[in-house]
């Protein structure tokens, strides 16, 4: 059991077929699948039964996961995640298991302390504060 | 993760559904494109396939010379879930073994978690049976629990994912 050589997201390498792709957190795909779930019950009585079983049990997760349930929190979750110049994976990483301290935050995502990159203990820290007020006030 | 890409793929219409026109041929097109993408439920490139978002472009439709279906190239939207190694995620234990204990995690059901990658936990076993650290934190049925992932597997004949994952490194463990 090994996974794809050239596929590591601890090194933020995710394979060829994803350049491009955007990652999800757990809220977002939550509002996204309810949005589908709703859509089914205007034209079906039993909308869960039609529902492919793949569907059915992302959806209990993101529910059960999600940190933050709220839309609006999950929006600014992203804009405050989206100021830090973070890719993709990590920020949706980091919105899901949202770590309490920087140095969770870094075990959780060890590409934050890549060399190169402009982003200190001091900007980590900051960020986490504004995520713990978003769910403080949601 | 949960990832949101962007995919070209062709659409076939059987010829005996031709005679719609304008936005039925819209719909029809429609129809047939989240049928196939349910039906298939995951691919190895992709992962599990959970719902199309937006269809971005419907491209001229060609007349296939056999059959006299038309296939159309469509460009759409969709989200998919597949689990990376070296990736953190948080998980519900289903089952308790004394080799280790099984997961599930989004669309996936079958998550090992083996007791030589849980250090300090050590096996229970009774009508309840569980995993338990000298801290007294519990791996039991329903517990939260956070890994990373140490390899995946695809499982063609299934059409699933598999993965094996440990709890070797910080903050890692029942939530």
């Amino acid at each position: 059991m090994s996974g794809e050589e050239e596929e590591n997201a601890s090194e933020l390498k995710l394979g060829e077929d994803f350049v491009k792709a955007k990652c999800l957190m757990n809220g977002e795909v939550a509002m996204i699948l309810e949005h589908r779930l709703e859509q089914l019950q205007q034209v079906s009585d039993d909308p869960l039964n039609q529902m492919p079983q793949v569907f059915e049990k992302s959806l209990q997760y993101v529910k059960r996961f999600s940190r933050y349930k709220n839309p609006d929190a999950v929006r600014q979750v992203r804009e405050i995640l989206s100021r830090h110049e973070l890719a993709e994976f990590e920020l949706s990483v980091l919105g899901n298991l949202c770590p309490e301290t920087v140095e969770e935050a870094i075990a959780m995502v060890p590409s934050l302390k890549d060399k190169g990159r402009d982003l200190d203990d001091e900007a980590i820290e900051k960020m986490l504060t504004d995520l713990a007020l978003v769910k403080k006030f949601e | 993760m949960f990832i949101k890409v962007q995919l070209p793929w062709n659409v076939i219409i059987p010829c005996e559904h031709m005679d719609v026109k304008g936005l039925m041929l819209q719909k029809s097109i429609i129809l047939r494109l989240m049928e196939d993408f349910t039906s298939k439920k995951a691919t190895k490139e992709l992962g599990y396939l959970l719902a199309v978002t937006t269809l971005d472009n419907i491209g001229e439709g060609r007349v296939r010379q056999q059959t006299g279906d038309v296939l159309f190239p469509v460009t759409f939207s969709c989200l998919t879930f597949k689990i990376f190694r070296g990736e953190v995620l948080e998980g519900t234990v289903h089952k308790v073994l004394r080799h280790g204990v099984f997961l599930r995690c989004g669309p996936i059901e079958t998550i090992f978690l083996s007791a030589q990658k849980m250090p300090g936990y050590q096996h229970v076993p009774g009508e309840s049976p569980m995993f338990i650290s000298e801290k007294q934190s519990k791996i039991e049925k329903d517990v939260v629990v956070r890994f990373c992932v140490i390899g995946t597997k695809w499982v063609e004949t299934e059409r699933e994912f598999q993965a094996v994952v440990g709890l070797e490194g910080d903050y890692l463990g029942p939530v």
